[in-house]
């Protein structure tokens, strides 16, 4: 019982990291109708902006580092969509192509991280913080400081979604870019903010999970990517609270078989429940009627 | 010299293989296989446990070990690539779209990886199979320096072996149905042809062709380890393919030499920089990415593209002097050819 108390503490930390990479995934998947795959590499990139500023230039506290990372990761996705993704995605309409230009762009970015970074293992340089038990979990600070981000994060966007004129123009595009757009909607405006938030979330998330495994190397993203995947699809492709809750189930689910399966494994998990999900429900569990 | 030469001209003759086999699934049939160097490692690590002996005193970990002669294992080897793409399309291919399937691939990919590098009983794990035997060297008395000029050999007399049965392929009806799905799957369905069905059997022919490939790789090599198909590798086939031309056999040839042959294995060659090990190598797969996106913008079919098929009355006639394949025009010329598929 102990053990299952203590992967539950585990699963919230890892469904916190995975909320915040899905709902990334999903807001600029819904603008763009296409899956970006280079999407674990924007994770590792943002870590590794907040790794340069925590430890070798500034020397900043590790949150200070965690919100100017995202953001230059924010700024990097807004430059990469307008110099390669939008150019693509605008001129082949068919044949997949932008998919393919995504997977090509995740092979450079990873590329360009080995050689500027290596393949060593990265730390943080953040304070060690002694477990304190919660009822019955046991989490760090630095776990908790993790769950309230993702927490915050997560009613950042639903507010924003549901009340600001922005959200609105997001949700009406996501529906359809071309009524959208006779509606007066500036859709490259939007485009740009949406890849803006997107690579700003991809950030917080990949420093997070450097946090929360305790280290950070160039492919952590990339072995991270299927998990996200997993999250999104079981809650719904395009549906940002889908991928809420697919998260919450993915990561709960992963952390509590640790405890009864060799940890190794733990991640394989995930991809068990997204084939079970797409035997019993295909489009997710929490599909509108009619958005397949 | 002639050691080097002749490691490249394997590697041009396997890539090809390869490049078939994806040109099947995704070129003529739209299936976005982006789980590809999965089915290539499925292939390999089977024709690897089949040509090997029992693990036993050998320090490895393995299943099977039957110890089977060399035409025998490679077959069985497609064999097995082929069954992990039956068990893959009777799930995936009838549900989903063509992204949700990459999404769901990729996510395979990962997934087989990371079960193969950490469960050592299947196919040793990180370390890989080592000192598979070597085909045909007790017979002809080859030496570690013969070996691979004459294994580049038998891998050039395979891969025109399935270039023979790939163009067959691509010209009977069932190439004209593979068509006819990538352009248009509603109008194959109201001809009448199965899309589910038609699908899985190129999903099967493409994997078979990935195993053989694969089977090659570690029949040339003599070992086989995880980090010879991180998922990024499949993009290389798919490099392969883009560059060469989608729906062009022989493109696909000028696409490994290209892409496999100049890009990848050569600059192996080069002297590594003092203080950065591994730098050029980093650059070098970056670089693949760099030259398919610029490829892609500027000439997105090909260096040697697929020429449009005209249906006469006669029979199918497979020229046209530009050769500009764009997609309206070959989608129409599928329809047109499906017109007179039995």
């Amino acid at each position: 019982m102990q053990l299952f108390w203590l992967s539950l503490g585990f699963g919230f930390v890892t469904a916190s990291v995975l909320a915040i990479a899905a709902v990334g995934l999903s807001l600029q998947f819904g603008i763009t109708n296409y899956v970006n795959f280079a999407y674990g590499d924007f994770m590792a990139l943002g870590g590794f902006f907040a790794y340069v500023l925590n430890n070798e230039v500034f020397h900043l506290n590790i949150w200070i580092a965690l919100v100017l990372g995202a953001l230059a990761m924010g700024v990097l996705a807004v430059i990469i969509n307008r110099l390669i993704l939008g150019p693509f995605a605008r001129r082949f309409t068919s044949g997949h192509y932008v998919l393919i230009v995504t997977f090509g762009l995740s092979l450079i970015l990873l590329n360009l991280e080995y050689s500027i970074w290596g393949a060593q293992v990265r730390f943080f340089n953040m304070p060690i913080s002694q477990a304190k038990s919660i009822g019955p979990l046991l989490l760090t600070k630095n776990q908790l400081i993790v769950m309230a981000i993702a927490v915050v994060l997560m009613i950042a966007v639903h507010t924003m979604l549901k009340v600001t004129r922005l959200g609105k123009c997001m949700r009406a595009m996501s529906d359809n870019t071309t009524l959208a757009m006779t509606s007066g909607i500036d859709t490259n405006r939007i485009t740009t903010i949406t890849w803006f938030l997107s690579g700003s979330l991809a950030g917080v998330a990949g420093t997070v999970l450097g946090i929360s495994e305790g280290n950070l190397t160039p492919a952590s993203g990339e072995l991270f990517l299927f998990v996200i995947f997993a999250a999104v699809i079981v809650g719904g492709v395009g549906s940002i609270y889908g991928a809420m809750a697919g998260a919450v189930l993915i990561g709960l689910a992963t952390e509590i078989s640790a405890a009864f399966i060799n940890p190794s494994y733990k991640l394989d998990i995930a991809f068990v429940i997204l084939i079970l999900a797409l035997l019993t429900r295909p489009s997710g569990l929490f599909s509108r009627p009619g958005t397949t | 010299m002639t050691y080097y030469v002749f490691t490249l001209v394997f590697f041009l003759f396997d890539y090809w293989i390869l490049a078939m086999g994806l040109n099947i699934q995704y070129g003529e049939t739209g299936i976005l296989n982006f789980a590809y160097i999965g089915f290539v490692a499925i292939g390999a690590y089977f024709t690897g446990v089949f040509s090997l002996h029992s693990a036993k005193g050998t320090g490895q970990f393995y299943i099977l070990g039957l110890g089977l002669p060399f035409p025998l294992n490679l077959l069985l080897g497609g064999i097995a690539a082929m069954c992990l793409a039956l068990f893959v399309a009777l799930i995936t291919l009838r549900r989903l779209r063509t992204d949700y399937l990459a999404i769901v691939l990729i996510s395979l990919s990962l997934v087989l990886y990371d079960f193969c590098n950490n469960y050592v009983g299947l196919f040793n794990g990180a370390d890989g199979l080592y000192n598979v035997p070597e085909p045909f060297a007790k017979p002809f008395g080859l030496n570690v320096n013969s070996f691979i000029p004459f294994f580049a050999c038998v891998a050039a007399a395979v891969s025109l072996l399935m270039w023979f049965a790939m163009s067959r392929v691509m010209r009977s009806p069932l190439g004209r149905t593979f068509r006819a799905v990538r352009d248009d799957e509603v109008v194959a369905a109201a001809l009448g042809k199965n899309v589910f069905r038609v699908k899985l059997k190129s999903m099967l022919i493409g994997s078979f062709y990935a195993g053989v490939g694969g089977g090659l790789l570690i029949q040339f090599g003599g070992s086989f380890n995880p980090t010879a198909w991180l998922p990024g590798e499949t993009f290389v086939v798919f490099a392969v393919l883009l560059v060469g031309g989608i729906g062009s056999n022989l493109g696909m040839f000028v696409g490994a030499l290209l892409v496999e042959t100049l890009l990848i294995h050569l600059p192996a060659f080069l002297p590594e920089i003092p203080g950065h090990p591994g730098l050029i190598e980093y650059f070098d797969s970056a670089l693949v990415g760099i030259v398919l996106m610029v490829m892609l913008w500027f000439r997105p079919q090909g260096v040697a593209p697929e020429r449009l098929r005209r249906t006469t009355s006669f029979g199918v006639v497979p020229r046209d002097s530009d050769g500009s394949g764009t997609t309206g025009s070959l989608a129409t010329s599928a329809a047109l050819e499906l017109g007179d598929a039995p």
